[in-house]
């Protein structure tokens, strides 16, 4: 099997000295303490602070009790939560929560892994993920998927971006042509690329080879595009186009978005899920998650005060 | 603040006078000028004594204390030591009056040594080099008589040129008449008595033949066969309640049918009922009348050929020509028996008036002889001629070899990175793979010949003996218990897979020891399939019964696949690397777009990796070409009469024999009768070898440049 290049960080609460977060009042202020994440940290389970516009919601897909292990360690616990339709949701929490792994999780790139084993459920519209009879490769073609680095094969530009259509045996040229050029204006990439289609793609700059990505991942008319950290290998302008690109495609697809950026998330989300050690500690929508959130955790996380 | 904080002082630091290393740095230096000192001295002796063995010297008239003389060409030169004399060696040729054609002579012996302006040297078809003075052309008549076409070295000299180029031209007409059209004949009368006789052998062994499968008994395996299948579709079906899944159902179900298909169509191939038995004596009879008839009307046309030939013939051995020799007098024979007759005009390849040369015609003859090496056969024991069917063979050898490591390794490197499950076993075979780069190659040419020859190639050849073959009823019973075998492996393989998201549980881990094993078995079964069948004679039993195997030989083909074999370390462990070096992320980014493994494999993980899979293709050619101990086991030899590529179908001859470079160097310095004389030519072929194998690398290394900038750059 193949292992996967993720990162393999230390669990927080292994290395930190649990003082640093008791009472980090800032200056002046009363000390606050955070119990949430205390309690996370002595291996407790919590109730997630969920915010009440999130039971209304329409959910693309569902995540239910769903618990992940790698070999022994446990990297997410008990999750549930519901992603809303046509909306931007996004992840944010501390280097390791396991935000990565969630995403994953949902079209079964943890299946490479050969050590994971999973509890619980993800439904995806409806049809459960973690099912006996359910056919992967079928899963993940209803998914567009965005990593972190960009990805784009030893191919040429247009190859790469109608990849997903060659590889269930589309060959009409025309359909080609058109999805391509289709997918690389909706990736805003269009007017960069267009007299170069045939050349290589490994030769596009960093945030070119990311929008083709995202265009890669569109041109199948995903029910869902899972984005991980888009813009971490990029720029402060690349970062700006994608972030118009999000918002741009937002109104046809509904995204899932993991970044550690806290304007980032601001800007272009609905939506915000705050994941600590692999649990959900606070969901809702995101100008509440920035402005009135219901801990303190979350208060200090986004402003930067914490973690 | 202590004293203990403050910065050392520079004082208590030195650098020693050792830390620059100089030293180091003169022994890296002169290793490596010493290593390209030695690469530089190989080529440069290669080029050197490769490149002039074609040169025209000048003929020497030596005259000996002893009132003899000779005609030859200095080719080297001894200085005296304290208990040697200083001599030199010279090439004498003339082997038909009873002397060594190099001869050594010292210095003190030799009187005076002159270049004679008339002295020539004959390269002939047969004897080898005459050196002697031209005395005239002559042509004789119809009636017996006489008539001088030119005498003395410049009228000679004058028509030679067209006399010998018509000359030679009717010796090449007859001589393609001899090697294509009466070939030809000798070829179509050889496949007629090669039918008659495989007619007869049918006939012979009718009695032992196993009969033709029963109608009832094949129509029972066919429904059989329909019943497994559309079992397993209901298998697939029903897949969730045997906890295997809907996906992996439906995979077994698939296998399942495609498997029991191919068994029902060979099993109709095999026992073919609808099929007619032997032939009866009356047919054999008529057949034979037939092939009689057809026989005749080609030996008659092999007449009248020969008739041509022999017209030809006697015309062109009109033409003589008389080359004397300094000392006796004696001319250049006709041949070693008749020595009363000077030699026919066409026997000289061609005449080199060395001494009269300028140097721009010195190289004509240097370009000339050069042509000929490279585009005609052997002569003389391979001691002199060319090397055209000894490049042919190498080039195709290469080839062979090349198209069938490279994708047998590519695919087996690719399951033992991307599939098998890395763990001890997949560690084993690592190793061994690796410990197979070093046995010496010598064992793989026993292996090619044991197995690949004698084994394989019998088997091919002649089929199954009917000492071994199983009664035709064990026969199907062991058949379709492989079938039945293998579609149990590949369905408890499919089965042994834990449940998405969940650990492999005991239950798994047995029925995947099962499914190995079920697999192993159905290994054995099919090999005993293969061995014990009863309904193989052999494809080329008639020609095996007339003492001329074909396959069951050495040969191209063999040789090829051991070298394959010997090279395969080379390729998969250059593929692993290559596969290896593309990275996870790329693989991710496919799996994510929804494709299925195999696709991820095909359209990029291999895309990724071909650069590093030409290279180790490119070294595994290199490797190949260059071996020359397995050959002679397997294949190679000193001289073939038949090309292994022809214009006739199948145009490539694998089952043939053939020359190489390698061993052609082997025989022309240890096994030729004259080793002074092959020694030039031993220098040459070396250098040809060299150049060959180089060319080989160097277009294979382009195309991989080529490749990699497409992939990096350019157009894809
Ligand atoms: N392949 C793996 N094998 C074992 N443990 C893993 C593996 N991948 C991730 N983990 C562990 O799972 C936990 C969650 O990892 P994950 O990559 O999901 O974090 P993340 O929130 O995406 O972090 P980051 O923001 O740094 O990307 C970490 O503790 C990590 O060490
Ligand atoms: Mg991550």
């Amino acid at each position: 099997m193949i292992s996967m290049d993720t990162p393999k960080q230390m669990k927080a609460h292994e290395l930190k000295p649990i003082v640093q977060s008791v009472s980090l009042g800032g200056s002046g202020h009363k000390p606050v303490r955070y119990e949430n994440i205390e309690a996370i940290r002595r291996g407790e389970p919590i109730e997630p602070a969920v915010h009440r516009e999130m039971r209304s919601q329409d959910g693309v897909i569902k995540v239910e009790n769903f618990k992940l292990w790698y070999g022994q360690s446990q990297a997410i616990h008990d999750v549930s939560m519901d992603i809303p339709r046509g909306a931007v949701t996004a992840l944010i929490g501390p280097s390791g929560c396991g935000k990565s792994t969630l995403l994953r999780s949902i079209n079964r790139m943890n299946d490479l892994i050969d050590s994971v084993r999973v509890e619980g459920k993800i439904s995806l519209n409806g049809s459960p993920v973690y099912a006996p009879s359910v056919d992967v490769i079928g899963l993940r073609k209803r998914l567009g998927m965005v990593f972190q680095k960009p990805n784009p094969f030893p191919m040429s530009i247009f190859e790469n971006v109608v990849y997903p259509l060659r590889i269930d045996g589309e060959r009409r040229k025309s359909v080609l042509a058109e999805a391509c050029e289709r997918s690389l204006k909706a990736a805003a990439i269009w007017d960069e690329v267009k007299d170069r289609l045939k050349d290589s793609a490994l030769g596009l700059s960093g945030g070119q080879q990311q929008r083709l990505c995202i265009a890669r991942a569109v041109v199948a008319d995903p029910e869902v595009l899972l984005l991980d950290e888009p813009c971490s290998a990029l720029d402060p302008v690349a970062t700006i186009k994608i972030e118009e690109l999000i918002s741009e495609i937002s109104s046809r697809y509904t995204v899932l978005i993991v970044t550690h950026n806290m304007q980032q998330a601001a800007r272009v989300s609905n939506y915000t899920a705050f994941m600590y050690l692999g649990r959900l500690v606070e969901y809702g929508p995101t100008a509440k998650i920035f402005q009135t959130p219901k801990l303190v955790e979350t208060e200090h996380y986004v402003s930067g005060r914490f973690g | 603040m202590s004293d203990a904080a403050a910065p050392k002082s520079p004082a208590t630091r030195r650098t020693l006078p050792s830390a620059g290393g100089e030293p180091m740095i003169w022994l890296t230096g002169g290793a490596l000028v010493l290593c390209i000192l030695m690469i530089l001295g190989l080529v440069s002796l290669v080029l050197y004594n490769g490149s002039r063995a074609f040169w025209p010297g000048p003929i020497a008239q030596v005259e000996l204390n002893d009132g003899t003389a000779f005609l030859g060409i200095r080719t080297d030169r001894e200085e005296g030591t304290a208990t040697t004399e200083p001599r030199a060696l010279y090439r004498v040729g003339n082997r038909d009056i009873g002397q060594e054609s190099f001869r050594w002579v010292d210095d003190a012996e030799v009187r005076e040594v002159s270049y004679p302006p008339d002295a020539v040297m004959l390269e002939r078809l047969a004897w080898g080099v005459w050196f002697g003075i031209p005395e005239s052309i002559t042509a004789k008549d119809e009636d017996g008589s006489e008539s001088v076409l030119a005498s003395g070295m410049d009228e000679v000299l004058e028509q030679y040129e067209s006399l010998h180029r018509d000359a030679r031209g009717e010796y090449h007409d007859a001589q393609t008449l001899r090697d294509h059209t009466l070939g030809e004949i000798n070829h179509k009368i050889d496949s007629i008595r090669l039918r008659v006789r495989e007619k007869e052998l049918e006939f012979a062994t009718a009695e032992d033949r196993p009969g033709r499968l029963p109608i009832l008994v094949w129509v029972l395996a066919v429904a059989g066969c329909v019943l497994g299948g559309a079992g397993f579709v209901l298998l697939g079906r029903r897949a969730n309640a045997y906890e295997i899944g809907v996906p992996g159902g439906i995979r077994i179900g698939r296998f399942g049918t495609a498997a029991m298909c191919v068994v029902l169509l060979l099993a109709g191939w095999i026992g073919a009922p609808w099929r007619g038995g032997a032939i009866s004596e009356t047919e054999l009879q008529s057949y034979r009348a037939d092939a009689e008839l057809r026989e005749r009307d080609l030996l008659s046309e092999y007449d009248r050929v020969l008739a041509d030939i022999q017209a030809i013939e006697r015309e062109d051995s009109r033409v003589r020509f008389v080359v004397n020799e300094v000392t006796g007098g004696r001319f250049s024979p006709i041949s070693q028996t008749e020595n009363t007759e000077p030699m026919r005009l066409s026997q000289v390849v061609r005449m080199v008036p060395a001494n009269r040369l300028s140097t721009g015609q010195r190289f004509g003859v240097y370009l000339s002889r050069w042509w000929e090496y490279l585009t005609t056969g052997p002569r003389e024991a391979n001691t002199e001629g060319g090397v055209f069917p000894v490049i042919v063979g190498t080039v195709l050898l290469t080839l062979m070899l090349t198209i069938f490591v490279t994708p047998l390794g590519v695919i087996a490197a690719l399951y033992l990175r991307e599939y098998a499950v890395q763990g001890v076993l997949t560690s084993l075979i690592r190793i061994a793979v690796n410990n197979l780069a070093g046995v010496p190659s010598i064992v793989y040419g026993v292996f090619g010949l044991g197995f690949f020859c004698y084994t394989l190639g019998r088997y091919i050849d002649t089929g199954v003996a009917r000492t071994v073959a199983l009664p035709p009823l064990g026969w199907w019973f062991l058949y379709l218990a492989a079938a039945v075998v293998g579609v149990a492996a590949f369905a408890l393989g499919v089965w042994s897979k834990p449940k998405p998201g969940e650990p492999p549980r005991a239950f798994n881990v047995w029925m995947k020891r099962l499914a190995w094993g079920a697999w192993v078995l159905t290994g054995v079964l099919v090999v005993l399939v293969f061995v014990r069948t009863p309904y193989f004679d052999g494809f080329f039993a008639a020609r095996a019964a007339d003492g001329s195997p074909t396959f069951g030989a050495r040969g191209l083909l063999w040789a090829s696949l051991t070298l394959a074999l010997l090279t395969l370390p080379v390729v998969i462990v250059a593929t692993e690397e290559a596969i290896a070096a593309v990275p996870n992320s790329m693989r991710e980014g496919s799996y994510g777009c929804g494709a299925s493994k195999w696709q991820t494999m095909r359209r990029v993980v291999l895309p990724g990796a071909m650069p590093g899979i030409l290279t180790g293709a490119i070294l595994a050619m290199a490797r190949g070409a260059g071996e020359v101990a397995p050959l002679m086991l397997v294949g190679a030899v000193k001289l073939n009469q038949d090309l292994p590529i022809s214009a006739n179908a199948p145009f490539l001859h694998a089952d043939r024999s053939f020359m190489h470079l390698g061993f052609h160097i082997y025989d022309l310095g240890f096994q030729s009768p004259d080793s002074e004389a092959a020694r030039p030519l031993v220098w040459t072929t070396v250098l040809l070898f060299l150049t060959l194998v180089l060319a080989l690398n160097l277009i294979a290394i382009v195309l991989r440049a080529r490749l990699r900038a497409r992939m990096t750059r350019g157009a894809v």
